[in-house]
């Protein structure tokens, strides 16, 4: 039995590895045929901000002396453009261009993938763990019931077409990706530094990872996710309650001489996590003001890029639903209305972190969802990332409701948007509302998902309180 | 939805999941109601025709007094003799007659070049839909062999600012620049305009145009045309452009074989089922209808005029028209019984013709450069032999043409007013989208429904299993196991998206069956066929073994509702995908499939309790599985309009190559939506249960 067993896991441990390198191998093949699918293009893949080619716009206008920022072209961190601008202009003969790019963005998805799996296996242990204090024993013991979350999640990441797009795309959401996943990571491990410096740089790259600042130092004070703290309490009153004649007698020896669930939030990681956020924020504005400080110093880069991402400059169509708003809306009304949807995001936050303070990952995973559907530019990259976390509550969430119903809308949406796309640019029989129709329809989807994650996941909760609160009815 | 019945007895939901609930318990009815309206609308869609209009007000069409006299009549006669003349000559007619147009051109005041092309062989480009006409990456197999010469016009307009053009001539000042594109047809009319359109529009820079020197050595064509014309004229070497086009016309005329009275057919389909703005054909309309007293046809589906039932139909709808008018006589939508026939066949043709996606004429190069365009065949009641009867039709013929330029020069900017999805039902009537919309989504609307309805259903079962199950004995703790039920589809979404990836190997591979030399039609389909049968079971070896991973151990027993709820659904996104791509082929497919998707249930089953209904359905299934399997259902569909004689197994794959061959999304369609469909059709009939 137990060799058998042994056998059986060193299989699906190769089945993991088998697909990992299977995605990297399809991810070569179509960074090889390049022209025929013209991604880097599309509205879809690439917006202002992660546009590999304007990345090297502004590259090549720094390297004449010009502020990269010059003619709005590029909206992005100068530190990318130092790291990732040299890349772009080498070129190998007979190699596609901007291979070395695409092996970058390659390489961090695998490590997002890596990074996904990791946190995923610190979430399972930890879910294991719970259940066990709570006692849940059988939910435990049935075959295949505990999937395996954090390979599920990294395969669902690498082969999430969004992600694939993106990565062969010519998009930096890959980079934006790790950050902020390199930032969960480091909280989920209690490694207030990495945390920090994820999440400095995840905020430098695209601001809105801002607010995970609040899961971050809930991730950091109670740990990973776990069951309400209530239910813990609940539980040891029951067992102190239990009489001894019944055959729980040894069970009860055990959970006695159980350790407690520290449940008590702990400020030390955090206060450790602020200063290194203050550290690694003085470093990073200092390497930016040394990089700028020829082109109108760190307030001319500010008002370049956190300033381009909030007023919304850039009206050109992609699959957000804020450039029709506001190319639509009357220009006095344009402050107005900024200030609604930015708020709408940040109004969102405390009422979320209030509900979900036990489950600091999950409220992550609510933030980016919610923040990539409210972004001002919005990529399948940012949906990738959500997608792939979402794949980390797969035993928490497999009763969630619509999930046929999300699957094919996602399916369905992500088909017809280029479509419609065509019909508006390239055939001139549409117009821009067939556009915006399928842009509609994906926020709805992103609502529909966020909603019925968070109710499937209060919902988990409540049925792991059940028995407990049978047998205090039992015994009253 | 679908998972919301489950929850039903909880609370009271929402009305709006009340409904979805209430639509999911009668989706049998609901599916035999809709489906049956939406046979009824697409019949009905002559009917709801509605005449056409002009749209854009600043066209004013036939405001002008047509200044196209005897003169210039004369003129096009001299012309055409010494063009025949040139013809009877055996020796290098092709260059003289080049240069005798460009010399009549030129007395016209107008700039003129040539532009060489090389006919491309036909490549299959399964994405060109999705990317806008590219240059650069086909340039690579010409042959240098075989080349053409177009020759341009370009007549500068006087007042305008050389932003905009019309495609075509007529003598006359205008806004708008006019380009005469004189297509060398040796390799095909479509070729030569395309060749044409794409050097227009895709600026060569020096590079190339050196590379294209080097691959074909430069023949002496233009000297010898320089030296030969008239040398003092303005030709230009380089190429020659205009303004933006506005529109284009191609005008074609054929020598007499009608009956009655000069006539013009109007050929509009181009790429995809693309059609041109509704105004520049009604336009076209009026001016031939009204001014020019010529006979204005569209194609029209000759077998279906003489067919019995579409007769009888037409009779009714007449009948009803006329009790209708009598309740009450604001009700006027009874059309005569002729009237309908002559409209079907017409709405089957524009059907057919934007199904296939093949353009019908040159004007489909125009389209891809998002400019409106159609093909005017101009043909007169008799050979034109007789003198005065010549004049007559070319007087006609040049008042139109004339007309019709100078209705699109008022043109303030692109046509965008009128409709662009339209299918017509005679020259001036058509049904919008609005109302053909209403037949497909009538059509299609059971698929959600089923679907959600299937889910339920699956759910449902395990419930009852679940509570089976769970003896009263068990602990508190077993109620709350956990059952996966949402990812229960997963296996299911599994198996389709298995069946769809290789419905994308099956339309990949003509692209190397063509690659074997000498093959006839018959073996390459033949070859496919056995190849498409064989991926099959591999690429389910490859990739279905390394999915088994969290697969249910035990096969359930009624896994085939879940996988038919993920087909349906599968079928569902790629009609509406399609309908936007290509109306009418969504529809058509959805007549096919819906049917098909909707009936499917296992053999089994039915044939284990003998009951009459069960056999019909049986007998149901069976039939809509023949029918519904692409060669069968292209077999049976062109016995039906050309009669069974003759046809060979080759013709299916000769069809499917033309296809191809125009890039057409059709072809996608069959191979990555219809086939897989159908595939997972007979799975299900097949299911052991």
């Amino acid at each position: 039995m137990e060799p058998k067993e042994q056998s059986k896991e060193k299989k699906e441990k190769l089945w993991f590895w088998n697909w990992l390198i299977a995605s990297v191998i399809f991810r070569l093949v179509l960074i090889y045929f390049p022209k025929n699918l013209n991604l880097a293009s599309r509205p879809e893949v690439s917006t202002p901000l992660t546009s590999l080619r304007r990345l090297a716009e502004g590259y090549w206008l720094k390297q004449l002396s010009v502020s990269p920022y010059a003619g709005s072209m590029y909206h992005g961190s100068p530190l990318l453009l130092s790291l990732l601008g040299p890349l772009t202009v080498k070129r190998i003969e007979g190699q596609p261009d901007h291979l070395l790019c695409s092996l970058v963005f390659v390489i961090a998805d695998i490590v997002n993938a890596m990074l996904i799996r990791a946190t995923g296996q610190n979430l399972q242990m930890e879910y294991i763990r719970s259940l066990k204090l709570l006692d849940h024993v059988k939910l435990l013991e049935k075959p295949g019931k505990i999937i395996p979350s954090g390979d599920i999640a990294a395969l669902v990441y690498l082969w999430n077409p969004f992600t694939i797009v993106a990565c062969v795309g010519l998009s930096t959401s890959p980079i934006e990706n790790l950050a902020i996943i390199l930032s969960l990571y480091g909280a989920c491990k209690r490694q207030a530094p990495l945390a920090a410096f994820g999440w400095v740089i995840a905020t430098h790259l695209s601001l809105y990872p801002a607010i995970l600042i609040i899961p971050m130092i809930l991730l950091l004070g109670y740990g990973p996710d776990t069951p309400p703290r209530k239910l813990f309490l609940q539980r040891r009153n029951v067992e102190v309650g239990d009489n001894p004649p019944n055959d729980r007698c040894c069970e009860r020896e055990e959970v006695v001489h159980r350790p407690e669930v520290p449940h008590i939030f702990s400020w030390r990681p955090v206060i450790h996590f602020l200063c290194w956020t203050s550290l690694w924020s003085v470093y990073v504005l200092v390497l930016c003001g040394i990089s700028v400080k020829r082109y109108g110093g760190l307030w001319e880069l500010f008002k370049r890029t956190y300033g381009f991402m909030l007023t919304v400059q850039d009206l050109s169509p992609n699959i957000g639903v804020l450039w029709y708003f506001f190319a639509e809306v009357f220009d006095f009304f344009r402050n107005f209305f900024l200030i609604v949807f930015h708020g709408n995001i940040l109004f969102m936050m405390l009422p979320l972190a209030i509900r979900l303070k036990h489950r600091p990952c999950f409220l992550a995973f609510v933030y980016i969802a919610i923040s990539s559907m409210l972004k001002s530019y919005p990529s399948v990259g940012d949906s990738a990332l959500y997608l792939g976390l979402l794949g980390l509550f797969v035993n928490e969430l497999a009763d969630m409701q619509f999930s046929f119903f999300l699957f094919c809308g996602y399916v369905g949406v992500s088909l017809l948007s280029p479509v419609m796309h065509n019909l508006w640019i390239w055939r001139g029989t549409g117009n821009a509302n067939f556009y915006f129709a399928t842009a509609m329809a994906y926020a709805c989807l992103q609502i529909i998902l966020v909603v019925e994650s968070v109710s499937a996941m209060l919902n988990h909760d409540r049925m792991l309180r059940k028995p407990l609160t049978e047998l205090q009815d039992g015994k009253s | 939805m679908a998972e919301s019945e489950a929850e039903a007895p909880k609370a009271k939901p929402r009305p709006i999941v009340r409904l979805g609930i209430f639509l999911i318990s009668h989706s049998f009815l609901f599916s035999v109601i809709c489906c049956t309206a939406g046979v009824l609308t697409l019949l009905l869609l002559p009917v709801l025709a509605k005449n056409t209009y002009i749209s854009e007000n600043a066209l004013m069409p036939g405001s002008a007094n047509p200044m196209f006299s005897s003169q210039e009549v004369s003129e096009a006669n001299r012309l055409v003799k010494s063009l025949t003349s040139l013809d009877l000559k055996p020796e290098g007619s092709g260059i003289e007659s080049q240069r005798l147009i460009a010399e009549y051109m030129s007395d016209l005041g107008a700039e003129i070049s040539y532009h060489k092309f090389y006919p491309r062989s036909n490549q299959f480009h399964p994405l060109h839909f999705f990317s806008y006409p590219d240059s650069g990456s086909t340039r690579e197999n010409i042959s240098c062999i075989s080349h053409g010469l177009n020759t341009v016009g370009i007549i500068r307009a006087p007042r305008g600012d050389g932003k905009e053009a019309i495609v075509l001539v007529t003598p006359y000042n205008s806004l708008k620049d006019i380009i005469w594109l004189v297509a060398d047809s040796r390799y095909g009319e479509y070729t030569a305009v395309d060749a044409w359109l794409r050097d227009y529009h895709m600026p060569v820079f020096s590079g190339l145009t050196a590379l294209n020197a080097e691959i074909c050595p430069v023949s002496n064509v233009h000297n010898k045309l320089k030296e030969n014309g008239a040398t003092e004229r303005k030709i230009h070497d380089g190429f020659r452009r205009a303004g933006t086009m506005a529109a284009a016309l191609v005008i074609k005329v054929k020598d007499g074989s009608e009956h009655f009275e000069d006539s013009l057919s109007i050929y509009a389909e181009a790429s995809n089922g693309q059609m041109p703005n509704l105004d520049l054909i009604n336009i076209v309309n009026y001016l031939a209808v009204h001014r020019q007293g010529l006979r204005v046809k569209v194609g029209k589906m000759q077998s279906l005029i003489n067919c019995k039932w579409l007769k009888i139909l037409g009779e009714i709808l007449q009948s009803l028209g006329h009790v209708a008018k009598s309740l009450k006589p604001q009700w006027k939508f009874g059309i005569p019984a002729a009237d309908y026939v002559e409209g079907a066949a017409t709405l089957a043709s524009s059907l057919y013709y934007q199904a296939l996606g093949v353009p019908t004429g040159p004007h489909g190069a125009f389209r891809d450069y998002e400019i409106d365009a159609i093909t005017m065949e101009i043909s007169s009641r008799v050979a034109l032999n007789n003198k005065a009867r010549k004049n007559d039709f070319l007087l006609r013929g040049g008042r139109l043409i004339e007309g019709v330029i100078r209705t699109v020069n008022n043109l303030l900017e692109k046509f965008h007013q009128s409709f662009f999805l339209y299918l017509l039902t005679s020259p001036s009537k058509f049904v919008s989208v609005g109302v053909y919309m209403i037949a497909f989504a009538l059509l299609v609307a059971p698929l959600p429904v089923v679907a959600a309805s299937l889910y339920a259903d699956a759910h449902k079962v395990d419930r009852s299993f679940g509570i089976d199950k769970s003896s009263p004995q068990a602990s508190a703790t077993d109620k709350i196991s956990i059952t996966p039920r949402s990812c229960k589809w997963l296996n299911a979404a599994n198996k389709v998206f298995l069946v769809h990836l290789w419905g994308a190997v099956v339309s990949f591979l003509p692209y190397f069956i063509c690659q074997i030399p000498s093959c006839t039609p018959t073996t390459s389909f033949v070859v496919w066929v056995l190849l498409s049968s064989f991926s099959l079971p591999i690429l389910s070896l490859i990739l279905g073994s390394s999915f088994s991973y969290g697969r249910a151990s035990q096969p359930q027993k009624r896994d085939w509702t879940l996988l038919k709820s993920v087909t349906i659904s599968a079928a569902f996104i790629g009609l509406c995908l399609m309908s936007v791509i290509n109306f009418a082929t969504a529809e058509i497919g959805a007549l096919l499939m819906v049917p098909m998707c909707l009936m499917a249930q296992p053999l089994k089953l039915d044939i284990r309790s003998r009951s009459l209904r069960k056999f019909s359905r049986v007998a149901c299934n069976l039939a809509l599985g023949f029918l519904g399997s692409p060669p069968a259902g292209f077999f049976v569909l062109k016995g039906a309009f050309e009669g069974f004689g003759g046809i060979t197994v080759g013709d299916y794959w000769n069809w499917l190559e033309s296809i191809w061959s125009w890039s057409s999304a059709t072809y996608l369609y069959i191979g990555m939506v219809h086939l897989p469909c159908w595939v997972l059709c007979i799975h299900v009939l097949l299911h052991p249960c």
